[in-house]
């Protein structure tokens, strides 16, 4: 194990871990008081120190989503979980397009882009970030160091390292060194707990979990087991299975849809763009459908769903970009995008008047663009 | 098990002494293309790039150009040892010069870096009608952030590149000039 998968270790990754764990544990847990800053000298005071560092090095990444109305939405967020520990705990948002959530000892608290694009309101989010506030709580990662500093080659790497690198990357590597399924369960347990204390509706941590499980089938290969999240984890029908029924035992709460989709708005066409470009079309479209089920109106996810069936490119897809596309003019307020994907299709076909038509319009909406050169090159082109 | 780490570090070691030098004058990439250089360049074993050939100023990770000569439809533009489980990125001749951008894109945002395109216009490359692009990327190991450079064609169905990217303070503006020279002397066989 190197210095950053030990760090990452460190911090709790929740995505793959939203194990449920038996109700009479949840009944038996009480919420600890604040956590005193653990002697500098001992092995939770040095993980400590570590993760203090990578903070600051989070701070200034560029990866870091400096929006303070966002940050200060998801932190309340947090607060409300947390509690009492609601000092001790920073959020820090993360530009990254993969769902994931992880959280250190030290109270710093990562929430990526792709977990927000993905949630439908506030209660799953409050879920995803109640599961990582368990691990916090239940002090996991001590457990977690003591068994890595066991392993030999542990002092000989943290030797040789000096810098740890980008903290982003701490969540890539959290799922290869997962909680134990106790942990995990026990983490899931105090996460609902958390989010009925604030009055969240858990029966939403299931439905996060079924989303992402939508998304995982629709790959290629459709195998769940390949993804590192799932192969530490137990199957995910027992999951979500455990996940509702431990809802059910206390049922209502807020699921604040209306005010999510509000908070995240400015952000989501953004979000939705890096999300198209990963090319990992048919987790997208699984995604886009879901999505498009919930707001069939909205035009930056028919504009997104367009896009991804252009670059696939599979038989038919051109078709329904076109679709899409339509769709997305027609709900009105579509990016600009969906016009230039339009003439990009339109003059593949050599439907000429449509394609200069689309290109016309898109320099009309986005003059600025990169690409505007090339598409002027093009209405030149369709002219002739 | 203390052999273990040394070993690994000998070999990532031994790795990175794979350097070639590339002397100035014409020279031939792949079957088809032909550049002219007007200085010389370092061309290091990359196997995590092929099927690009990678050529670099300052040493990896600091600069690369990357080389795609002769890419045929359906090929994946770049290695998949690594991270199996992720999608590949395959070049098809159909392409337009926005979709290869793209799938440049994606395969350079594959480790969760971050790429935002500058500029696309269409330019002569190779003697043939292609594109030109600028873009910024900012590399997820290490937070660097990134100037790119790239030139683009298609010729008989196969895939004509050079990519260019360097830290942009410094080694992006020294090298950029050498690139477009590079560029502009590139010939395809038809």
């Amino acid at each position: 194990m190197n210095r950053r998968g030990f760090l990452a270790g460190g911090c709790a990754c929740c995505v793959g871990g939203l194990v449920p764990g038996p109700a009479a544990a949840q009944a038996a847990w009480e919420i600890p008081a604040r956590f005193a800053r653990p002697d500098a000298g001992s092995d939770e005071g040095g993980l400590w120190s570590m993760m203090d560092r990578e903070e600051v090095r989070l701070r200034k990444s560029p990866f870091s989503l400096r929006d303070p109305k966002l940050q200060a939405y998801v932190q309340d967020i947090a607060c409300r979980l947390a509690g009492e520990h609601c000092p001790d705990v920073r959020v820090h948002l993360v530009r990254t397009p993969l769902f994931n959530a992880s959280m250190a000892p030290n109270g710093m608290m990562q929430v990526w882009s792709g977990l927000m694009l993905r949630v439908d309101n506030e209660a799953q989010l409050a879920a995803v970030l109640g599961h990582e506030i368990g691990h916090y709580l239940a002090r996991h990662s001590v457990e977690r160091l003591r068994d890595a500093k066991s392993r030999s080659a542990f002092g000989m790497f943290i030797g040789m390292f000096g810098a740890v690198g980008a903290v982003g990357q701490l969540g890539l590597y959290a799922g290869m060194f997962a909680y134990s399924r106790e942990h995990e369960s026990q983490a899931d347990s105090i996460g609902v707990l958390l989010m009925r204390k604030a009055g969240y509706d858990a029966a939403e941590a299931a439905k996060v979990w079924e989303n992402l499980q939508l998304e995982i089938k629709a790959r290629p290969d459709g195998d769940a087991s390949r993804s590192p999240f799932f192969a530490t984890h137990p199957p995910a029908a027992d999951r979500q299975q455990a996940l509702a029924e431990l809802a059910r035992a206390s049922p209502a709460g807020a699921a604040n849809e209306v005010q999510w989709r509000e908070g995240v708005k400015p952000f989501l066409r953004d979000w939705l763009h890096e999300e198209v470009k990963r090319g990992q079309h048919e987790e997208s479209l699984a995604l886009l459908g879901r999505m498009i089920a919930r707001s069939p109106a909205l035009a930056d996810y028919r504009w997104a769903r367009g896009e991804v069936y252009r670059l696939r490119a599979k038989e038919g897809d051109l078709d329904s970009a076109v679709t899409e596309y339509l769709a997305a003019i027609a709900g009105g307020g579509e990016p600009p995008d969906t016009h230039r994907g339009l003439g990009m299709i339109y003059r593949a076909r050599r439907q000429s008047p449509e394609a200069r038509t689309s290109f016309q319009r898109y320099l009309e909406l986005a003059p600025e663009a990169p690409d505007s050169a090339l598409i002027k090159s093009y209405v030149e082109e369709l002219r002739t | 098990m203390r052999t273990l780490p040394i070993a690994a570090l000998f070999f990532l070691l031994a790795g990175c002494a794979s350097v070639e030098k590339v002397e100035s004058g014409e020279r031939s990439l792949g079957e088809r293309m032909l550049v002219s250089l007007d200085g010389p360049w370092n061309k290091v074993s990359a196997p995590d790039r092929e099927p690009a050939v990678v050529w670099t100023m300052e040493g990896r990770p600091v600069d690369e150009l990357l080389i795609y000569s002769g890419i045929k439809n359906e090929q994946v533009i770049h290695a998949t040892a690594m991270g199996a489980n992720r999608k590949n990125f395959a070049f098809r001749s159909g392409m337009q010069p926005d979709e290869i951008v793209a799938m440049f894109e994606g395969m350079l945002t594959r480790d969760g870096s971050t790429f935002k395109l500058v500029k696309l216009a269409p330019a002569d490359f190779g003697g043939a009608k292609g594109f030109r692009f600028e873009y910024s990327l900012t590399r997820k190991v290490d937070n660097v952030q990134l100037s790119g450079l790239g030139f683009g064609t298609v010729s008989n169905g196969e895939l004509f590149a050079l990519l260019y990217q360097a830290p942009r303070l410094a080694f992006f503006p020294r090298h950029q000039p050498r690139v477009e020279q590079m560029a502009r002397s590139a010939r395809i066989k038809t």
